[in-house]
């Protein structure tokens, strides 16, 4: 795993596979949304946790974005004006169907597909294949058998809901297909979070499930929306970092130092609050009790064992 | 996993139970003398056979009681000035309906080499022991008996067992195991004997002083396959909690087998699923890189000669430990990887004042990563050194752990954790979150104690002492690179240290001190100051 030394950003995602600079479908987004700021960051990979909700996490200094806080890494560091490349279209309501559309019906139509469609083997080789066997494999049945909870999938409904999924899918690919055209960008001609999804998704369904997926078959009908990922794919993923010149996001908060040869600056001695002087005034009597009651014991012990020995002299 | 102590062969005063445990046993032979009798009687009558047949005499009862009390009189005589040869011929089992044969004479095996009356007495006393601590038996008792007849000096050793009425038994005690960390106190529910090879089976629940829970549940074959060693296998769920030091907490879940086991050795195999999380989500950066799952297969040797007079207060003797630990051996190459040393070394002075004693001790670790790519490679973070805690550096054999007067994880490299936003979205104005305790890959403690009597009677008579100590500690990061910048210079200088003076109240099987410590030297994030504190070892 490279260091990152330099207290630049940092994105900690999951190992890249099937040309994908990361190749899950959670990280791909977030690495594309920081390509897209053109913000200078380092990729660390993590193969140890695959069931960590945490991942994706964008870190700088001692500043953490975690996946599972404030509605997403990319929804943090808007936030937290890191980078925000949505200030002008997110109150529009084009906007926020669309993106509702991306977070629901095409990440379930993902997640179906990898854990409970035709890409069993393509997950196991994004997740567990940095994994001994054993840990691997019965993290895939656990994470298989919490999918099927998630969507609520019996035998008996299962066909059932399995359609459901897909005939969303296929909904939303004709709405954002429509609402592309033959643009570079969904709005305005300009990257957003919801290009970062998009693209995301795409290129995960062509590159990453198998070519009988029935997403992937219902995506290729969409030609311009393969060419628009493909494009994008070819001017952000395939070129090296970007240069620094952003506008769009802010340097990390300076890092402290490690350890024990540097010191950090002193910070004026907090004063006790009255609760914590009358904690430990009460942890001394308590421990003084407690020695008290030892040495009490010990000499009754040894006064009846006194008293035993006299009857013993007696008889 | 509590094992049964190495047996020690009782000294010649202990008598075990003997068929003859209602006899008025002075001379402290376990009651011997009538089977003892017998065998003298043939002797004394195939004696009597080559000599010319006297008249007979009409012997009153009076009379023959003198005489018997006088041949008693003269065998014990024999026992005492000279030895008495005598074999065994053969060892009979008496009272196992479900204990199979070979378990009992295995463990009687040795009374077949005896050549005298003494070493025979001497070897029963021994084997009765060995026999009650499988704990699979209410009582057992040795015999002798007259040999056959055509076989003159030879006796039979009955050894008559009765097994337990009720296979299942509980208890709760204070335990200190080769493959933990630290001691526990542990709830145990046993189930002996089901399939009759001294098997026991139990269900355990440990809790330990450094935020350790563990339930398990495992086997112990006193003879597994006919070999000498016992055989322990262990099925174990394991959690330690460490978000308020280092900011993860630690799960596993796996198989312990010891493969051998004795006074001085122990081999113990670990395969186990380690996980580490954060649910703080405050971890810093070297913890968050460390979180995830791992698989620990590993071979664990230990090596202990403790000659000390007493592990509670050391006047005399030493002892000497080493704990070498091979991690990775499975062929599935992404498994965790490393090598770990320890070593422990006490050494107790008496000085002949007021029963007092200087004790030094000396303790030093190291872990390292092996495999391609070492050299960049962290060490797992569970299994680095980390020095603090409220255990006693005189009673415990465990590698380099404690330095008096630092609290728990108290000391070492440190790193920042994560930073929460204040309210107002600031980052600086937010509280300090803190720092973690990361280990180190080097550690090394050393120690020195002097202990003495109170002048006053009643603290002498309960074994209440006090003590004036010195200690000193470090931690050093070795690995990703960082043995390039390691200077003993550098480490020696940055040593911290304490000293301090305390009472100290041995409560079977506990040390309890009660001290004041002073830090002579600190560093920044060190977690200490002066202080009152008690420390509870074992």
């Amino acid at each position: 795993m490279e260091e990152s030394r330099d207290g630049d950003w940092t994105l900690v995602a999951r190992k890249p596979y099937f040309g994908l600079p990361t190749a899950c479908p959670v990280c791909l987004p977030v690495y594309i949304y920081l390509k897209f700021a053109r913000c200078p960051f380092n990729l660390e990979i993590n193969s140890a946790y695959p069931d960590s909700d945490q991942i994706p996490y964008v870190e700088g200094g001692t500043y953490v974005a975690y996946n599972n806080e404030k509605g997403g890494v990319i929804q943090q560091l808007k936030q937290d004006g890191v980078v925000d490349l949505d200030s002008e279209f997110s109150s529009l309501p084009e906007w926020v169907s669309m993106k509702a559309m991306m977070s629901s019906w095409l990440a379930d139509a993902i997640t179906y597909e990898l854990w409970l469609g035709s890409g069993e083997n393509s997950a196991k080789q994004i997740y567990y294949s940095d994994l001994p066997w054993v840990i691997g494999k019965v993290l895939f049945v656990k994470q298989v058998y919490d999918v099927k909870q998630r969507f609520n999938i019996s035998k008996q409904n299962a066909e059932k809901k399995e359609e459901e999924i897909y005939d969303r899918a296929k909904a939303a690919y004709r709405a954002l297909s429509t609402m592309l055209g033959e643009q570079d960008f969904l709005f305005e001609n300009r990257p957003t979070s919801l290009d970062a999804d998009l693209v995301g998704h795409v290129l995960f369904t062509l590159k990453a499930l198998p070519e009988d997926s029935v997403i992937r078959a219902a995506l290729l009908e969409h030609g311009n929306l393969v060419r628009y990922a493909e494009r994008h794919k070819n001017d952000f993923l395939t070129s090296g970092q970007s240069s620094a010149s952003a506008s769009n996001f802010q340097p990390p908060p300076s890092a402290a130092q490690a350890s024990s040869s540097s010191k950090p600056k002193r910070k004026p001695k907090r004063e006790k609050t009255e609760e914590e002087k009358s904690f430990q005034r009460k942890a001394k009597y308590f421990i003084g009790a407690q020695l008290v009651a030892v040495l009490l014991f010990l000499s009754l012990l040894g006064s009846s064992s006194k008293a035993d020995l006299d009857e013993d002299d007696e008889d | 996993m509590a094992k049964p102590d190495e047996f020690k062969p009782d000294p010649p005063s202990e008598n075990p139970k003997t068929e003859a445990d209602d006899t008025d046993d002075e001379n402290g032979d376990g009651g011997y003398e009538e089977e003892v009798e017998d065998t003298e009687e043939d002797e004394l009558d195939e004696e009597e056979e080559d000599e010319p047949e006297p008249e007979p005499r009409v012997r009153t009862p009076q009379s023959a009681v003198r005489m018997q009390r006088a041949k008693l009189e003269g065998l014990f005589q024999r026992l005492q000035t000279q030895s008495v040869p005598l074999r065994v011929h053969d060892v009979l089992i008496k009272g196992n309906t479900k204990t199979k044969d070979y378990l009992i004479e295995s463990e009687a095996a040795l009374l077949k080499n005896c050549t005298t009356m003494q070493e025979i007495l001497e070897v029963s006393r021994a084997v009765n022991f060995r026999l009650q601590a499988l704990e699979v038996f209410d009582s057992v008792k040795i015999t002798l008996d007259s040999g056959p007849p055509e076989l003159p000096g030879t006796s039979n050793v009955i050894v008559e067992v009765q097994e337990a009425k009720s296979p299942l038994s509980g208890e709760i005690g204070a335990y200190t195991k080769a493959e933990a960390r630290s001691s526990t106190v542990e709830g145990t529910l046993k189930f002996k004997n089901i399939f009759g090879h001294g098997d026991l089976w139990d269900g355990s629940f440990a809790y330990g002083w450094d935020h350790i829970s563990e339930l398990s549940a495992g086997v112990h074959f006193p003879r597994f396959r006919g070999s000498s060693f016992p055989l322990d296998v262990r099925a174990f769920l394991l959690s330690q909690d460490w978000l308020q030091f280092s900011s993860f907490k630690e799960r596993s879940m796996g198989l312990s087998v010891a493969l051998l086991s004795s006074r001085n050795h122990d081999l113990v195999y670990n395969l186990g699923w380690r996980t580490l999380t954060d649910p703080s989500q405050l971890a810093s950066r070297s913890v968050r890189r460390q979180l995830g799952h791992s698989l620990l297969s590993s071979l664990k040797y230990t090596f202990k000669v403790d000659r000390r007079n007493s592990t509670l207060r050391p006047v005399r003797g030493y002892a000497f430990a080493a704990t070498s630990q091979i991690a990775g051996l499975a062929p599935d190459s992404r498994c965790s990887r490393f090598l770990r040393q320890e070593v422990d070394l006490r050494y107790a002075i008496p000085l002949g004042i007021l029963n007092s004693a200087l004790n030094f001790g000396i303790s030093g670790g190291i872990v390292f990563p092996w495999g391609a790519g070492f050299k960049n490679m962290p060490s797992p973070l569970p299994d680095r050194f980390f020095l603090g805690g409220n255990s006693s550096p005189i009673s415990s054999l465990g590698g380099p752990t404690t330095v008096w007067g630092y609290r728990t994880r108290g000391l070492g490299p440190t790193e920042s954790r994560r930073q929460l936003k204040s309210n107002d979205g600031d980052t600086e104005d937010a509280a300090d979150p803190g720092v973690d305790f990361l280990g180190g890959d080097l550690a090394v403690t050393a120690f020195a104690d002097l202990s003495l009597d109170f002048p006053l009677k009643w603290f002498r008579d309960r074994g209440i002492h006090g003590h004036i100590f010195a200690s000193a500690g470090n931690l050093e990061r070795l690995t990703q690179n960082a043995y390039k910048d390691f200077s003993l210079q550098k480490f020696v200088s940055s040593f911290r240290t304490s000293v301090g003076a305390g009472i100290v109240v041995p409560i079977q099987p506990f040390r309890l001190e009660v001290n004041y410590y002073y830090m002579m030297k600190k560093f920044e994030h060190d977690r200490g100051k002066p202080r009152f504190g008690v420390t509870f070892s074992m």
